[in-house]
């Protein structure tokens, strides 16, 4: 088989019991792989109205069919489950070294199911897969976990340098552990499964870590059709600068035109500008500041995350980061206008386990309660106005669950209407709101409103397409960008290195040198509207209706930025229609038809 | 001719693993590979698989490298008795760079991006 292994390894944590099953084919022919994958196992085997947190939630990580295979960027993996965060169906996608592993070992997705009765961390080694028991890795921190891990496999195999560190490591932190619900699946040093709360899933489950290590192999289809189009990528990426820019600075330069274009999060979303952040609109200057060298994922030529020091005795450590989105939302929106601080709380939120994303919209939602005087100084226990260091100790109160840490780990709206005041969390379905300020461009209101996750900036973003500044185009860039982020992500592509529009047909190319099947744009985009589709059945199914298509009262009446709001209403029913859906936004029997998913409609529709 | 390194501008991403594979057995396995990037929390350091040797080394020292003890193991070129890598993982078979036939074309320097991989004349 090209570009597969063909096999699905599940592990039952509560029988202690592993198997290996064959991968059906309507999975890969009509899902492609990772997300979409992901999305029709859960649909099929779990109640979508399930506690997100119990053992009948399973916990998927899946790998695509470039996955391995050398395609440039192409070397993710996905983790899936029911979002204890938003409660619909999630699938964040994570770079590094585990999804080559896992593929390499012989499995293309791997399904934890049940829960463990004490802590265990799952090792597969090829063929050999272990659950091991983790009670001496509990509590520890993400890196510190990594490094134990290592030295555990060193002494158990005797494997070399090389093998240690090739291997890759998905594991939890005490937030994790702590079952906070933003909590991150982090994975080699600093990447994270990060946007809906599958730490605390893999928490629930008493999993502390999955390593893979695979000496295996991956076939393609025509290999030397395949070596010469990833050489013409090349090229491309050479010709029009973007391999050396994104090698440079990586998401460095977007704080600057975030910054310059008045959309960069700013005091909980209150402002679009941070008078702080000028000094860092050049990202040469945050270059020479904290940067240890480029680091790429695995088989990803462009390199584009960053290890970085800051010169503080209290963290003597390289990190990985910060991205763009940590420092809007960790940063300017929490009032942090120095690069050391924003590296610290990085770092702080990366060894917990935490979504730097969310965290920072809990954070600066606290922020303003305290500064309107919602949230008494005796229930902090310290002062807690916007740009205040004693976030830090926030932070680490949330991921252990000490203190008011207790009830900003449930989430934001539980939190800011314990207070009060839910308005102030910045959020959708539960979930942060990433870095671009939505008022600043409509068409991004609508993204974050209507993605399946929750505000979720790697699903659904500021779509790419010749003309997109045109209003007209709004709505329908929208689905389509939606839809084209679904198929990347069951490739599994990178969607920084493969969202513009030069890129856009890279998938359907190496899709057909690797499994040798004959892919076509139309049919892929066909597939990412169907995996949009299933994901929106499983989430009404969950209860999730149109109400939740909404944006925070602050982007829908308050003109913030450029004096605008977002006029949501509208553009939603202009998007139902687009897509096919009622006025309630459920699909219709017509547009299901077409995506052959009829019966999957039943008792939603 | 030789390929040239640059550790420092390596990303360790890998793709001269893979490549290196494809282009010597057809599969995509970093395994199989005849050039191996070992990755250091400070900087990535690709090695080129050297001739075998049948001997163990007796004398295992510790080499500096940017300021940065390395085992000596690592930046040895050499397949021997004692090291996994530089070796076919099923048959054991020992591995060499042949920078991809003649006239020399090796394939990792050609996916190398960063360019940390050079080929020059000597």
């Amino acid at each position: 088989m090209f570009g597969w292994n063909g096999k699905i390894l599940r592990i039952d944590l509560s029988e202690g019991k592993c198997k290996v099953e064959d991968m059906p084919t309507y999975l890969m022919t009509d899902y492609i792989g990772g997300r979409g994958m992901c999305t029709r196992i859960l649909f099929d085997e779990i109640d979508p109205r399930i506690d997100a947190l119990s053992p009948q939630n399973k916990l998927i990580f899946a790998t695509g069919p470039l996955t391995g295979t050398g395609a440039p960027a192409a070397s993710r993996f996905i983790a899936s489950a029911k979002s204890p965060l938003s409660n619909c169906v999630s699938s964040p996608c994570c770079g590094g070294y585990f999804g080559a592993n896992l593929k390499y070992a012989g499995y293309d997705l791997l399904i934890l199911e049940g829960k463990s009765p004490r802590p265990v961390y799952v090792s597969i080694h090829n063929d050999r897969v272990e659950i091991r028991p983790a009670e001496h890795l509990w509590g520890k921190l993400a890196t510190e976990t990594e490094h134990a891990l290592r030295a555990d496999m060193k002494l158990r195999d005797d494997l070399d340098d090389w093998a240690l560190n090739t291997m890759g490591i998905a594991d939890i932190g005490p937030a994790g552990e702590n079952l906070v619900r933003f909590a991150c699946i982090m994975s080699d040093g600093g990447r994270a499964a990060g946007r809906s709360g599958l730490g605390a899933v893999m928490g629930s489950k008493n999993i502390k870590a999955v390593t893979a290590l695979g000496m295996g192999q991956v076939n393609i289809a025509d290999v030397e059709g395949f070596r010469k189009a990833v050489m013409g990528f090349y090229q491309e990426g050479r010709d029009n600068g973007e391999l050396v820019k994104r090698r440079m600075y990586g998401t460095w330069s977007l704080p600057g035109r975030a910054n310059k274009s008045k959309s960069q999060a700013t005091f909980n979303f209150k402002e679009g500008y941070s008078e702080a952040f000028v000094k860092y609109e050049d990202p040469e200057v945050i270059r020479k500041l904290i940067r240890v060298r480029d680091e790429g994922c695995f088989s990803c030529p462009f390199g584009c995350s960053k290890r970085s020091r800051i010169k503080d005795p209290e963290y003597p450590f390289t990190a990985k980061g910060p991205e763009h989105e940590t420092m809007a939302l960790l940063g300017s929106n929490c009032g942090l206008g120095d690069m050391e601080d924003i590296c610290r709380a990085n770092y702080l939120c990366n060894e917990l386990g935490m979504d730097t994303i969310t965290a920072g919209a809990m954070v600066s939602c606290a922020m303003e309660l305290y500064e309107e005087g919602y949230l008494p100084e005796k229930n902090l226990g310290y002062p807690l106005e916007f740009g205040n260091t004693n976030m830090f100790k926030l932070l680490k109160q949330i991921a252990h669950r000490e203190g008011i840490g207790d009830s900003m780990a449930e989430g934001g709206i539980a939190f800011a209407s314990k207070y009060g005041h839910p308005e102030l969390f910045m959020g959708i379905k539960g979930m942060g709101i990433p870095a671009w300020h939505p008022q600043a461009f409509d068409a991004l209101g609508l993204q974050y409103a209507t993605n399946n996750v929750g505000a979720n900036h790697t699903k659904s973003t500021l779509p790419f397409y010749e003309g997109r500044k045109d209003p007209a185009y709004f709505v329908e860039f929208t689905k389509k960008d939606q839809d084209y982020l679904a198929t990347s992500d069951s490739g599994v592509l990178c969607w920084i290195i493969y969202h513009g529009p030069l890129w856009g047909e890279k998938l359907s190319e190496w899709l057909t040198y690797v499994t040798g099947a004959k892919h076509t744009v139309e049919g892929l985009d066909r597939m990412g509207e169907r995996i949009w589709n299933l994901e929106r059945l499983f989430n009404l199914k969950a209860g999730i209706t149109f109400k939740d298509d909404t944006l925070p009262p602050r982007i829908l009446k308050e003109p913030r930025v450029k004096n605008r709001v977002v006029n949501i209403d509208r553009l939603l029913q202009e998007y139902y229609k687009w897509r096919g859906w009622d006025e309630k936004g459920v699909p219709t029997q017509e547009k299901l038809r077409e995506l052959g998913l009829e019966k999957e409609g039943t008792g939603v529709i | 001719m030789r390929i040239k390194i640059d550790h420092k501008k390596c990303i360790g991403c890998k793709q001269c693993e893979i490549v290196c594979s494809l282009a010597h057995t057809g599969t995509a396995n970093p395994w199989r590979s005849r050039i191996r990037i070992f990755i250091k929390e400070e900087f990535c350091l690709p090695v080129i698989a050297g001739p075998y040797t049948e001997a163990a080394c007796n004398s295992k020292g510790m080499v500096m490298v940017d300021g940065l003890e390395v085992d000596g193991c690592v930046v040895c070129r050499a397949s021997c008795p004692t090291k996994s890598v530089y070796k076919e993982p099923d048959t054991g078979i020992a591995l060499k760079c042949d920078f991809c036939g003649e006239p020399p074309d090796p394939q990792c320097v050609r996916w190398c991006a960063p360019e940390a991989l050079t080929l020059i004349e000597e």
